[in-house]
């Protein structure tokens, strides 16, 4: 319960530091996905930080889905303009998906023959 | 500085978790009701706890005559978690970085191709579907996990609701045709597959890749993590040459 709280603290920290960052040097990306990179470099230094983190952060990815369903049922409640076109919005990520693996399989059969 | 630190990051954090309110508890049931559903199923894609969980609460809000922003202010404290969950994703993400080097060259032209081609190729489709600029930024991060794509998309203006259905479609999608495509493909070594599911449907990918081997899992997990930074830095300058 102690490394779970100490845990959270650490990710909000975190993630204060990412978002003051972007606020202080303007930067153009979301002050959390800053705060990610400044934990994922502090961790590639120092391991023992990994030991508080490990419980804080299995939770919290483990229902990660339990986040999303507020603004996933904002879906239902979309204007008519949007809701109408979803069906080409699915065809494209379909298709979009689709092409993305096959490439990526394509360049992987390339580049994995070459180191082994 | 220290008013920065106030102003611009401690009150608006506070604001959105002092909004919270009895709406949240309908969030709770609804996922626990989902989960509850998903395994009973076996864990089958269709019933993921948020195909489950969203069409239920919005028939709830429906029954109940709530409208959709005071129940999403209520669920503030959920919503507010995400940026924490976001920074949680470091933790798997530098423990699999750690077993990497060997394959550091192969991985990252794959990733960085794959994740480029992932977004461009559903930017350019929705350009010659003639679809208006708000569901194109909304689209924008769809290969993205969700606590980095909403972030994002919040971040260029897209419309978040959009792209959380737009995620879940993508990876569905994904790990129904990624068997088909690893046999067209011939990509047979399980790091691989990994790598292609968690680049291309970000947590359900991986969720997907762990069923097969914890090796196939960790490489999903370097690729859904690598590809949310990735995409990060080229997406904010790609749209630029997409919307009119």
């Amino acid at each position: 319960m102690k490394k779970l709280l100490v845990g959270v603290l650490i990710l909000v920290i975190f993630q204060w530091l990412g978002e003051f960052a972007a606020a202080l040097l303007g930067i153009n990306l979301p002050g959390q996905l800053l705060g990610m990179i400044f934990l994922l470099l502090v961790l590639s230094f120092n391991t023992s930080l990994l030991s508080w983190l490990e419980s804080a952060s299995s939770q919290l990815i483990r229902y990660i889905a339990l986040l999303f369903v507020p603004v996933t049922t904002g879906a239902f409640f979309l204007a008519p303009a949007i809701t109408g076109q979803f069906p080409k919005i699915v065809i494209i990520l379909v298709v979009s998906t689709m092409l993305a693996q096959w490439f990526m399989g394509l360049i992987i059969k390339r580049v994995s023959n070459h180191s082994g | 500085m220290g008013d920065v630190l106030v102003t611009q990051i401690l009150i608006p954090q506070w604001q959105l978790i002092a909004t919270t309110s009895w709406p949240v508890l309908i969030t709770l049931a609804g996922f626990v009701i989902g989960l509850w559903v998903y395994r009973r199923s076996g864990n089958a894609s269709p019933f993921h706890p948020l195909m489950i969980a969203t069409p239920l609460i919005y028939l709830f809000l429906q029954w109940i005559e709530l409208d959709f922003e005071r129940y999403y202010a209520g669920s503030g404290l959920v919503n507010w978690l995400l940026g924490p969950a976001t920074v949680a994703l470091a933790v798997p993400l530098s423990q699999q970085l750690r077993q990497l080097p060997a394959l550091f060259r192969p991985l990252s032209i794959a990733l960085l191709a794959g994740g480029l081609f992932a977004t461009l190729s559903a930017l350019l489709m929705v350009k010659l579907f003639g679809l208006d600029d708000r569901i194109l930024l909304s689209l924008a991060a769809k290969s993205v996990t969700s606590p980095i794509a909403i972030g994002l998309v919040q971040q260029i203006g897209g419309i978040t609701s959009l792209l959380a259905v737009a995620t879940m479609v993508t990876g569905l999608a994904g790990i129904i045709m990624a068997q088909t495509i690893f046999r067209i493909t011939e990509v047979e070594d399980e790091r691989w597959q990994g790598l292609i599911l968690g680049v291309t449907a970000h947590a359900i990918g991986t969720a997907k890749a762990f069923e097969t081997s914890p090796r196939c899992g960790a490489f999903a997990t370097l690729g859904m993590g690598l590809n949310g930074i990735w995409t990060s830095l080229f997406l904010p300058v790609a749209v630029v040459y997409f919307i009119n």
